[in-house]
């Protein structure tokens, strides 16, 4: 990953996490003033509940006790006070009595329980009332009250009036429906809702919830928060998510019956759409700001990059070109701080190394005579002395009679004819070394060429039981001097059959990477000292008895001219590889002969 | 001066005897307004099945033969009848001087026209002045099956409908009004009202206001409404208990336990407080097909059983049926509920909103005969329930056929309803049959007094 890069993610990272810090805090913060805000709404909107619940029973009970007033209780009285009563005549007085009143339950009962009249359930008199059995109070109470059509919730109050010994008992109540919810004055975004728990099987019953508005779409969605309070009767809240507006906070509060069964659930209902409008404000904002944030850090990350990356990227370039060969590469210097002052010592190496080379290669060059004249000096020696001596044997032979002079005449004669013709060769050598020849590019197929190399080698190798195996693989195109890589490679070849006298096996090897060639020659001889590795390729050094010791050199050269290199890999006893590594130079073939390979 | 006073008072007493010779004595004129609960849509006898229609379509057109109080076939348009061997082919001999409400002869051919109208199961032919009717079975109770108002002589001529009875229709909207006119060519003598205004469609409450205002003469007045309009101290017409009202079980039982359980059904209904307090005591509790008063034999149904009953009730199950009733009726909605509740003291729930799949039904059929073997026929035709086989006239054939019906565990009796009329003061000579049946041919109506 790049150093502009690097820095545009950390600065990201820099404004994604303040800006995330900052939201997260404000829309806390939000969200607890809303909770606080809502739980005051709701507990107001409950207490007017209770306060509504409260009027409505105490007008249920006037209502009642202006019930227990009428002809028909009287009648229902007097009837009842009668030894054998008799309430046939009463079946609708109930369902009279309870419409003048706005009640939408009524039961006459006599003190035994007995029903005489029923305005909710006609049919139910005779019927006994469980409440008059229980001994009934005078309190305001929710009740679950069983009608033809299902059983309802109520708020009830009990009356009796007296005939005698006798008691009428009234019990009337006002339905806890969307009447009663409407009756409720509900600030803006708050709604209640009453869930009728009088099936009690703590499951959720759509049919059962009633809204004092419009109906309640996606009603499931208050299930859990119903069971919730079904199973553990306390004031619950959940945030339900409709699928269809707002989101909205509910609350759950339980209602009792007069034995302490939850008859009732309230629900207050109140809208978030202020806190979500406010969230989506914040997180907007947040998206702003992170937006605002990432592109700063853009601009940031670019110029900073800008500042630091291009004067490095400069140096790199100049480092590459260096490596290239180009050691006169320098970088511009246009700071005076950290960078200014690698881009200074960038140049002063480059100068240094500029300076150091030349002196290296005046050294070189300097040894390079020396040691083409200390090998001259050997090479020449060997040839003079022979040369010296009988030119003085054939001094002193004049000074002798004429026939040992003419017999040491014509073996000094003999002498220095070979002598010179020593001297010949060794200037016909060095001639040729100097006069090796620049290579000329054509496409080569290095396999071929090995193969060839192996075929001419082939006899020479079997007299010195050597056995010789190709592992090639197809190197691709390369563009070389067939003739001189051949004379490489032969070198090569000969080197390791001189290295295996007592026979062995020898590998000649291909191989290719995308912009090299590589080849491989392993012989199983004797392997190089360490001493003689450093001067393998050193012109007229040899090890061997025979041999002009420029075998290697003349490979090195070629290999070099070629633009490659060539190394040995060698133990002592361990055998040897020359491995040279040859770029393809496709390049040189349309430089030099105007074609594509 | 003691005789002149002696002369004085038996002048006096002349006078006034006199007087109230004259109140008492019908005359002619007026208009009878009449103000029903039912509907009907036609006039054609073959489609009426309300008790008020029927009873005005006998004004109109009447039947061969005519059942006394006693359900006892009397002559009406045939003077006498014979029936061969086998009672399977009756003659009828056809009352002379007889004529329609326009003036054309009642013949043999009008008859027998009429009859294969109404039942394309006879064989009618005319035979000169009398008619045979050939039936597919023995018919014991051919005559008094003639007497039902379907089997009423009608001419239908060209759309219209002409009888031979009292009155002719004036006008008619269909379930909205009739007016029927004295038909001055009736063969018996014309009736003294000359108009009858009929108002249909009037709820019990429209009704007692009309009657209230002077503005109806005659009013029905439902069963539950009786003792109501007693205790009003309005002057009440009823009958016998002359309409069954009953449990009908869709299809036969299929199984012991749903024996059992409809048993269990019929003795946990509490039919005394239906009668007395739904129902007010406008009719009777019931636990056979035809009331006491008609077979004689009633109450052994009730005894039989409890009897039965309560041997099989030992063992209750949970059973939910579906129970349908007239909806609008609010006393059939309070018999419902009470049924209900009856019932779950028996572990049965009777689901009251249901619309598919009924399993009973809450009926109330009007007796169509005075006749018992040709009401309970009737009744079990009504109920879909087999028609009984009868194989004489006596009251045991009667009671293992009536008995057949009952163990079929099709029905539940429950009440016999009466039917009843309240009269505006100066109604005379109107009267209500034991069938419930309104005898208004021979009304009068008093004079207004200035």
């Amino acid at each position: 990953m790049s150093f502009r890069r690097k820095l545009l993610l950390l600065f990201a990272l820099l404004v994604f996490v303040s800006v995330a810090a900052v939201t997260l805090i404000v829309s806390a913060l939000a969200r607890r003033a809303f909770d606080r805000t809502n739980d005051d709404r709701t507990q107001a909107l409950v207490a007017q509940f209770r306060s509504e619940f409260s009027r409505r029973g105490e007008e249920v009970a006037h209502r009642i006790q202006a019930a227990s007033s009428t002809p028909e209780a009287a009648r229902m009285a007097l009837a009842s006070a009668q030894s054998s009563p008799n309430y046939n005549a009463f079946l609708d007085d109930a369902q009279i009595v309870a419409e003048a009143q706005r009640l939408d339950f009524l039961e006459f009962c006599d003190d035994s329980g007995t029903i005489i009249s029923s305005a909710q359930w006609p049919a139910k008199f005779g019927y006994k009332e469980p409440l008059v059995n229980a001994g009934p109070s005078e309190a305001l109470f929710l009740k679950e009250e069983e009608t033809p059509s299902g059983a309802a919730l109520g708020l009830f109050a009990i009356r009796a009036t007296a005939a005698a010994d006798h008691k009428l008992y009234l019990i009337g109540g006002i339905r806890l429906d969307k009447t009663f919810l409407s009756t409720l004055e509900l600030p803006a975004g708050m709604r209640v809702m009453l869930y009728e728990n009088v099936e009690r099987n703590s499951v959720f019953l759509p049919t059962q919830l009633i809204s004092a508005s419009d109906s309640v779409q996606d009603t499931q969605k208050l299930a859990p928060l119903i069971e919730q309070v079904q199973h553990n009767p306390r004031e619950k809240s959940a945030v339900i998510h409709w699928n269809s507006g707002p989101e909205e906070t509910v609350n759950a509060f339980p209602l009792f019956g007069d034995k302490n069964q939850l008859l009732g659930v309230l629900l207050v209902g109140s809208s978030r759409q202020v806190y979500t409008e406010l969230r989506n404000q914040i997180r907007s904002a947040a998206l702003l700001a992170a937006g605002t944030g990432l592109a700063l850090a853009v601009l940031l990350s670019s110029w900073a990059a800008a500042r630091v990356t291009k004067p490095l990227e400069q140096l790199a370039g100049a480092a590459r070109e260096v490596a290239d060969g180009n050691w006169t590469a320098s970088v511009e210097v246009s700071s005076y701080d950290e960078i200014g002052d690698l881009a200074t010592s960038f140049n002063q190496m480059t100068r240094e190394l500029v300076d150091q080379r030349e002196r290296l290669v005046q050294a070189e060059r300097v040894a390079a005579w020396r040691e083409l004249a200390r090998r001259l000096a050997h090479e020449l020696k060997n040839p003079l002395f022979p040369l010296q001596l009988t030119v003085e044997n054939l001094l002193r032979a004049r000074e002798g009679d004429q026939q040992h002079f003419d017999e040491t005449f014509r073996e000094g004669a003999g002498t220095l004819l070979t002598e010179i013709a020593n001297l010949k060769n060794i200037i016909a050598r060095f001639s040729d070394f100097s006069r090796m020849p620049q290579p000329q590019f054509q496409p080569v197929n290095l396999n071929e060429v090995m193969e060839n190399v192996s075929k001419v080698y082939r006899a020479q190798l079997d007299r010195a039981g050597i056995s010789c195996t190709c592992d090639l693989q197809s190197p691709g195109a390369i563009a070389a001097d067939p003739d001189l890589l051949q004379r490489a490679i032969s070198n090569l070849v000969l080197n390791a059959i001189d290295a295996m006298p007592q026979g062995g096996t020898l590998t000649l090897r291909t191989r290719q990477t995308q912009a090299f060639v590589r080849i491989e020659v392993t012989d199983t001889g004797t392997g190089i000292k360490p001493e003689d590795r450093s001067r393998l390729f050193t012109p007229y050094y040899t090890n061997k008895p025979h041999g002009t010791g420029l075998g290697l050199a003349i490979v090195q050269s070629i290999v070099s001219d070629h633009g490659g290199k060539i190394e040995a890999a060698s133990e002592p006893g361990g055998g040897t590889t020359f491995i040279i590594e040859l770029p393809r130079n496709i390049e040189k073939l349309s430089v030099t002969q105007g074609t594509h390979v | 001066m003691m005789r002149f006073s002696l002369l004085l008072l038996a002048v006096n007493s002349l006078l006034w005897s006199a007087t109230s010779f004259a109140a008492e004595r019908p005359h002619y004129g007026g208009t009878l307004r009449i103000e029903v609960r039912d509907t009907w849509q036609s006039l054609d006898p073959v489609a009426l099945t309300s008790p008020a229609s029927k009873s005005l379509s006998l004004t109109v057109f009447e039947t061969l033969v005519a059942l006394d109080g006693r359900g006892s076939p009397q002559p009406l348009l045939a003077s006498s009848w014979t029936s061969e061997p086998g009672n399977q082919r009756w003659r009828f001999q056809l009352r002379s001087g007889v004529s329609f409400s326009d003036g054309t002869p009642l013949d043999a051919a009008a008859v027998v026209a009429s009859l294969r109208n109404s039942n394309s199961e006879w064989k009618v032919v005319a035979a000169g002045e009398s008619v045979i009717i050939e039936t597919e079975a023995p018919d014991l109770f051919l005559p008094a099956t003639l007497a039902e108002v379907r089997h009423s002589i009608v001419r239908r001529n060209n759309g219209g409908l002409i009888g031979t009875g009292p009155f002719v229709i004036r006008e008619w909207t269909a379930g909205k009004h009739l007016t029927l006119a004295a038909n001055d060519l009736y063969w018996a003598g014309r009736p003294f009202v000359d108009v009858m205004n009929v108002d249909i469609g009037k709820n019990d409450r429209e009704q007692m206001m009309m009657l209230d205002l002077g503005k109806a003469d005659v009013v029905q007045v439902a069963a539950e409404n009786i003792h109501r309009t007693q205790a009003d101290n309005r002057e009440l017409m009823t009958s016998r208990p002359a309409e069954l009202m009953a449990l009908v079980f869709a299809s036969a039982p299929q199984s012991d336990d749903e024996i059992h359980m409809r048993n269990a059904m019929a003795m946990s209904i509490d039919t005394a407080a239906l009668n007395d307090v739904v129902m007010q005591g406008g009719g009777e509790p019931a636990s056979a097909l035809l009331p006491t008063w008609m077979s004689g034999y009633g109450f052994v149904f009730r005894g039989a059983q409890s009897a039965g009953a309560r041997l099989q009730t030992s063992s209750k199950r949970n059973q939910t049926w579906t129970l349908s009733f007239d909806n609008p009726d609010p006393v059939a909605r309070v018999i419902a509920q009470r049924l209900a509740l009856n019932a779950h003291d028996a572990g049965i729930t009777l689901d009251t909103k249901g619309d598919a799949n009924i399993d009973l039904r809450l009926v109330r059929i009007p007796l169509t005969s005075s006749d018992p073997h040709i009401a309970l026929a009737e009744l079990a035709n009504a109920l879909q329930l087999p028609r009984p086989k009868f194989n004489d006239s006596s009251v045991g054939d009667l009671y293992a056929a009536e008995k057949n019906l009952v163990d079929s565990q099709r029905l539940i009796p429950l009440l016999h309803l009466r039917v009843a009329l309240a009269l505006r003061p100066g109604i005379h000579d109107m009267s209500i049959s034991p069938d419930g049946n309104w005898r208004l041919q021979n009304a009068w109506l008093a004079a207004e007094k200035p």
